[in-house]
């Protein structure tokens, strides 16, 4: 092997490694900010907002972290948008905020930066808009739903109409999140409520 | 300035048609040099004969991953606007099964044959004659087959997604699949003389 060779291979190791070490420590991070949020009650489920957004809980500020462009395609019924710059000095003393972006990371970060700047009232939509439209806007009946399921869903229909989502039955067993009615499945890193295929779907669709 | 240059705006509609041709000429280019535009040298490849194909995909597959891993996380390019193609797992592995089959006869895959008609192969045009008559088939039967043509989808699934762990990990993953198969080669090519 030439020394052009063996130095692309070594610098092919190098990167491919330091790869999985850059994901293994941000997930560390991550996860630490993750439990200090749990800690500090500061999440909050999709379908516990959707309660307090159709109660018309005036209380309560929306904001979505994503970018203006993504909020102009999507966002939660309500919420306003919001650079991560401009959080400091936009959040008001007096509401709870609620905030959101694609995932649970972002908002959490964002999160931390109000915390330690003294604001209480603040929540982290955990899963983000992923959790919305799966657990809100697609609630999904397996086929094989139990009665209790069932009766869950019904609810839960109800409130996707409330937001013109469209509540999903006959779904496949698989594509329904373990967890998706008894409570958030913390075990895994995929969006509360989602498999991994809806997560695909919606990614595909942009959202 | 963050890629994908076109999907962020940095590359309006004019700049994507220019770069559409330089980019293509560039892969022709590399194929031909690369020794790609040789039928021998592609079905060398399935009877162990001549692994150059082997090496110059994964090569290119490992410059692309680690480079887009790597732009991502500096900021450079942002990877949730590189499109995904859909899954559709039994029609892709039947479509797969008959390239294999076709590019195992003809000695030649449709971007080979392409650098092989533009070297002046007869074969490469054969091919890429072959080719086109094949999409025009597809075409005219594509109504009685788009019932199975979007069976079994999966979405734009990828390895990490079905696999469930980090990017990262993936990546780490890839590399070292990669770096084994270079060296298994490189022992069987030596064994072969």
């Amino acid at each position: 092997m030439s020394r052009v060779h063996s130095t692309l291979v070594i610098a092919a190791a190098i990167l491919g490694l330091a790869a999985a070490g850059q994901d293994l420590r941000t997930g560390a991070a991550a996860t630490k900010l993750t439990s200090e949020i749990d800690a500090a009650g500061g999440y909050i489920s999709a379908p516990d907002l959707a309660d307090r957004i159709v109660r018309g809980d005036s209380g309560l500020r929306v904001l979505d972290l994503r970018s203006r462009a993504e909020y102009d395609q999507l966002h939660i019924a309500g919420a306003s948008h919001i650079a991560f710059e401009d959080l400091a000095h936009a959040v008001p003393e007096d509401a709870t905020v609620v905030l959101y972006a694609d995932g649970g990371s972002a908002a959490a970060r964002a999160w931390m930066l109000l915390h330690t700047r003294g604001h209480r009232r603040v929540l982290v939509l955990r899963e983000g808009l992923y959790e919305w439209i799966g657990r809100v806007l697609e609630p999904r009946l397996a086929s094989d739903a139990t009665a209790a399921e069932r009766a869950a869903f019904a609810r839960a229909a109800e409130t996707s109409r409330f937001f013109g989502g469209i509540p999903l039955t006959g779904v496949p067993r698989a594509d329904v999140a373990t967890g998706y009615w008894t409570g958030i499945d913390r075990s895994g890193h995929q969006p509360a409520g989602m498999s991994k295929r809806a997560i695909a779907s919606i990614r595909r669709r942009g959202c | 300035m963050t890629a994908p240059l076109s999907e962020t705006g940095v590359l309006g509609p004019l700049g994507v048609l220019l770069a559409a041709p330089l980019i293509g000429f560039a892969f022709g280019w590399f194929l031909e040099r690369g020794g790609l535009g040789s039928a021998r040298k592609l079905a060398g490849q399935f009877y162990l004969a001549d692994l150059t194909v082997f090496k110059v995909l994964f090569s290119a597959l490992l410059t692309a991953m680690l480079g887009a891993f790597w732009l991502d996380r500096l900021g450079l390019l942002d990877l949730s606007l590189v499109y995904l193609p859909e899954t559709f797992v039994l029609p892709q592995a039947l479509g797969g099964a008959l390239f294999g089959a076709g590019f195992l006869v003809a000695g030649l895959c449709p971007g080979t044959s392409c650098v092989a008609a533009a070297a002046g192969r007869i074969d490469g045009v054969g091919v890429m004659g072959g080719m086109l008559l094949g999409i025009a088939a597809f075409n005219g039967v594509f109504n009685w087959i788009s019932g199975f043509y979007e069976s079994t989808p999966l979405g734009a699934v990828t390895l990490t997604d079905l696999a469930g762990v980090s990017r990262g990990v993936g990546v780490a993953v890839v590399t070292a699949v990669a770096l084994a198969g270079f060296a298994i080669v490189t022992r069987i090519e030596r064994a072969r003389g």
